[in-house]
């Protein structure tokens, strides 16, 4: 490793992009190589002047056109699809019948396999069919819990319909038991009703080790719209902080942008274990720069000043 | 109804929070890939709220970006527009080899690499923003500074600089501005860049390299008074 190799490689250092062997050679080289070390100083300096002027945000308004005007744009789009992707190259294909006497066979085996198959349903549904057994009738058998689309076939009368049935149930089990289990994982993300969400949180709470969980947890935290869910799961991730990086990055959003000033503070408790982590130095770093929360920001602050630099 | 349907009511209740510059990093790792995969699968079989719930995940950032690269409001909305038209036409082509982040990254960066390259041979640089209004400021004064308030003098020096950073970014090739927005303002990893830029590691290295020559190049001479 020599001085041409340093200089080249300087900003690689400085974006934290050197692999960790090279890293160590190159802090070596610069620790005693007077020059290198300016020029390590120099890029350091080139980024420090270059994130002095922060680059603008869009603003909401932006946002709320771009969206606007998208949503409108998507009510004409088309997606491709799939078969339009793949035009049936019909002499290819033949070719490859041809020279694939496997394939020919295996496709005459399907097209009668195929052929048998139909003609058994068609039959079954004459001797079973009938008003009483029609299989196209899903009210008879639930109520329609919502209608999800409904597309008409072009040139003709069909009309397809997609809809969900709503069938009350209920289930016994302990927290063990995998289905009960992925019904509290449902629960926790997607019920309306926020005292079942609440519920099934505090469930989820006691087995925070398993990973569904946690992301159920993690969910919660970042979308749920109840504070004292999002504060529930915090509590359960807290311990997790240190080593699951999913967990930091969460709290960490919920440090900047979690519209509850209690879930942000209790946040900045549990990633203050965490501090010397560079992107919860770089967020303490913006708050403690221009938070509108006193609290937040001198908090921060203090937790600046007590973590020492890492470079 | 479909657990798999309920999911989908429920993702992004609350929606993405809009988070600062330097946060850009940390919340691409964080976004839930479980959620997008289920969204994707859901919007390639043509469920439009499921698309557009991933808009919504990921629109400010590419917003943003456009915002950074054109510097005009009417050009950023114009490829973000571009952007996910293009991503809902062909959605039914995405085969999960990458993330959604870094293929609807892929659209963008191409646009804007465009749209550089037409500037460029128009010979305009971009050191001002236009809005739809029509109306022209530099894109760089107009954050807000606290710190400026309080210090008129700090105020002008701060609009110097950005001046001097926007010529000196203009003077890039597209390419390098490219893989110093994404590295330097957005904070990919390289690797991540040269996945988008449909190029390697190390050539996403030495293009940064060459940017940060160029730049420092043309801020020494200010660095130095």
């Amino acid at each position: 490793m020599n001085c041409d190799w340093i200089k080249e490689n300087a900003a690689l250092y400085v974006y934290e992009e050197l692999p960790d062997d090279q890293r160590h050679e190159f802090e070596q080289h610069v620790e005693r190589c007077l020059e290198c070390k300016r020029e390590v100083a120099g890029v350091r300096d080139f980024k420090m002047t270059m994130s002095a002027v922060s680059m603008p945000e869009p603003s909401p308004n932006l946002l709320a056109a771009s969206r606007m005007k998208l949503q409108e744009a998507l009510e004409t789009a088309n997606q491709s699809q799939g078969w339009s992707r793949f035009a049936f190259d019909l002499a290819g294909w033949l070719q490859q019948v041809r020279l694939s006497p496997a394939l020919t066979v295996a496709l005459l085996v399907f097209g009668f396999a195929a052929g048998t198959m139909a003609t058994y349903s068609y039959l079954n549904g004459r001797i079973l069919g009938g008003p009483g057994n029609n299989p196209a009738a899903p009210t008879a058998e639930a109520g329609i819990a919502s209608i999800r689309g409904i597309v008409q076939e072009p040139n003709s009368n069909k009309v397809q319909i997609k809809y969900d049935q709503l069938v009350p149930a209920q289930k016994e089990g302990s927290l063990d038991d995998p289905a009960i289990q992925q019904l509290l994982l449902f629960a926790a993300r997607s019920n309306t009703n926020s005292g079942v969400r609440m519920d099934a949180v505090n469930q989820l709470v006691q087995k925070p080790e398993d990973s569904k969980v946690r992301e159920a947890l993690i969910y919660a935290l970042r979308y749920d719209k109840n504070v004292g869910v999002r504060l529930k799961a915090l509590e359960a991730l807290r311990p997790y902080v240190k080593d699951d990086v999913r967990v930091r990055d969460a709290m960490l959003e919920a440090l900047m942008g979690d519209p509850n000033p209690g879930v942000r503070a209790q946040a900045l408790g549990v990633v203050k274990n965490v501090r010397q982590d560079a992107s919860v130095r770089a967020v303490l770093m913006q708050l403690a720069d221009k938070d509108s929360n006193v609290f937040i920001k001198s908090e921060s602050k203090r937790l600046l000043a007590q973590t020492p630099e890492m470079d | 109804m479909p657990a798999e349907a309920l999911v989908l009511t429920a993702v992004g209740a609350r929606g993405p929070k809009s988070l600062p510059a330097k946060a850009g990093r940390m919340v691409s790792q964080a976004l839930n890939r479980t959620d997008d995969s289920l969204l994707i699968r859901e919007a390639q079989r043509g469920d439009r709220a499921a698309f557009e719930e991933l808009v919504r995940q990921y629109d400010r950032a590419v917003l943003r970006l456009a915002l950074h690269l054109t510097g005009s409001e009417q050009d950023a909305q114009d490829i973000y527009q571009e952007a996910f038209l293009k991503a809902y036409r062909n959605l039914g082509s995405f085969r999960f080899e990458c993330s959604f982040y870094t293929w609807i990254y892929r659209i963008v960066t191409n646009l804007c690499l465009d749209h550089i390259r037409k500037r460029q041979v128009r010979k305009e640089d971009a050191p001002v923003v236009t809005t739809s209004e029509g109306e022209e400021y530099s894109l760089i004064d107009q954050v807000s500074d606290d710190r400026a308030h309080a210090n008129p003098e700090h105020d002008l020096m701060r609009r110097e600089l950005g001046t001097k950073i926007s010529v000196a970014l203009g003077k890039l090739t597209p390419r390098e501005r490219m893989v110093f927005e994404l590295k330097h303002y957005q904070g990919l990893k390289l690797r991540t860049i040269g996945e988008m830029l449909n190029t390697t590691e190390e050539t996403a290295k030495n293009t940064l390299f060459r940017a940060t020559q160029k730049l420092r190049a043309s801020l020494a001479p200010m660095r130095q008074s």
